[in-house]
């Protein structure tokens, strides 16, 4: 009796060793899988507001742009461009802000390669669904850009020229 | 050393080996048993023949000029869809899975994509030739096509059981479904997938390897 004691406790442990052990791989496994799921840039010192506009701009994004540009930002051949990685991005933020309410036609040049389909505007975005978007945007994949404040897309949006004004030089910095 | 230790190991490697046979032998009759795809529309029995719904005579014009009909499709596994290309909505997810289709039947040559367009009016064959440039696909696999808009609505209608009609309170003018339909060599339809979601997509992929096998046996 008194040798069987030990020997049972020896199994107990290692049993709750063994599913400590497990249980730490399933939560590292999980860990991983979240750090892969999300492709945010923004910072964790980021503004409580800039975290929650990221938030919402990531909805409002698979809502209003994902069918066409996808939800990991690769648009579809030469028909819908790249977000994810994008020189166009990159390089103008007031025109992207302002075709998100106005849309764009015509050729556009988007990392060397030419687009030409028209992309229609969504007039009914408020100014504040286009600062979560555009801090989704540009805090995302391939961009960081961190603060986006609300009255400097409003700014921008009041300066944008209409979408029947071919002319976009103007608004693209 | 023991014998009889020997002998039980021995013993056991058989059960084990035994026991392996038995077991490959069962998963190979469960692969065999599979349960062919749907057969989808209504039957009619003729004397001991089961006449089933097929697609029904069609000639349409894809991005190349080429006339495409039935005899196009003709000892093919298709799929089909319906679309425009100006559609914001849905068409360009649909696309995108379709792409997904197009890549994994590169390699087979007995498996073809159909794609109408439901305006045909805008949609002539150099916006189509376009459409496809830029999808990056080829005519041989992936077709594009348009017609008469009658047409067109007719047979989405009547042969593929799709949805396809103007509406003018719709976004984009059109009622559609974004259904992608597979349909055997025999013009009958055997799957139906919604060409917006992914997993559906994944099963219409395999149910095309289903589909050639039935083929395979039959010959
Ligand atoms: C109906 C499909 C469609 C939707 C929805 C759409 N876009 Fe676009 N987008 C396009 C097309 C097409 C172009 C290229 C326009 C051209 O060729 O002139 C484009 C261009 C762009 C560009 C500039 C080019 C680049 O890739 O950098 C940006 C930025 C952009 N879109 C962002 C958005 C955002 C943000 C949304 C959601 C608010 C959105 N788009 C919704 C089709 C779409």
């Amino acid at each position: 009796m008194k040798n069987h004691k030990p020997k049972a406790i020896y199994r107990v442990t290692s049993a709750v060793k063994l599913f400590a052990l497990g249980l730490l791989l399933f939560a590292l496994s999980l860990q991983g899988c979240r750090e892969k799921k999300t492709d945010s840039n923004i910072s964790s010192s980021s503004s409580i507001k800039q975290q929650q506009y990221y938030v919402q701009g990531e909805q409002l994004y698979i809502k209003h742009c994902s069918n066409c540009h996808q939800k990991n930002g690769t648009g579809l051949g030469l028909l819908y461009p790249p977000l994810a990685k994008s020189d166009f991005v990159d390089q103008n933020f007031e025109a992207v802000v302002c075709l998100m309410r106005h849309g764009i036609d015509g050729e556009l040049i988007v990392n060397g390669k030419s687009f030409n389909k028209s992309m229609p505007g969504i007039p009914s975005l408020t100014d504040l669904e286009i600062a979560e978007i555009t801090t989704y945007l540009y805090n995302t994949w391939d961009h960081k850009r961190d603060s986006i404040e609300l009255q400097e897309i409003t700014n921008i949006l009041n300066r944008c020229v209409d979408e029947s004004n071919p002319n976009r030089s103007s608004t693209a910095k | 050393m023991n014998k009889s230790l020997v002998n039980g190991q021995q013993s056991i490697v058989r059960g084990a080996a035994s026991l392996l046979i038995v077991f490959s032998i069962l998963t190979s009759a469960c692969t065999k048993k599979e349960n062919p795809l749907p057969i989808f529309g209504e039957r009619e029995v003729e004397g001991t023949d089961t006449v089933y719904h097929t697609i029904g005579e069609f000639k349409f014009v894809d991005q190349d000029s080429a006339a495409v009909t039935n005899d196009t499709f003709k000892d093919k596994i298709y799929v089909a869809d319906f679309f425009f290309t100006s559609c914001r909505t849905i068409c360009p997810i649909m696309k995108t899975q379709m792409l997904r289709v197009y890549d994994s039947i590169q390699n087979e040559p007995d498996v073809l994509l159909l794609s109408h367009s439901i305006d045909p009016e805008y949609d002539t064959v150099g916006l189509l030739h376009d459409y496809a440039e830029r999808l990056g696909v080829k005519s041989d696999k992936w077709h594009f096509v348009t017609g008469s808009k009658e047409d067109i609505y007719k047979i989405a209608q009547t042969s593929y059981f799709a949805t396809a009609m103007e509406d003018k309170s719709e976004p984009d003018g059109f009622i559609h479904s974004g259904a992608f339909l597979l349909i055997d060599k025999d013009r009958r339809i055997r799957g139906k997938y919604d060409g917006t979601k992914e997993e559906d997509v994944n099963r219409l992929l395999a149910d095309i390897q289903r589909l050639k096998k039935e083929y395979v046996k039959e010959n």
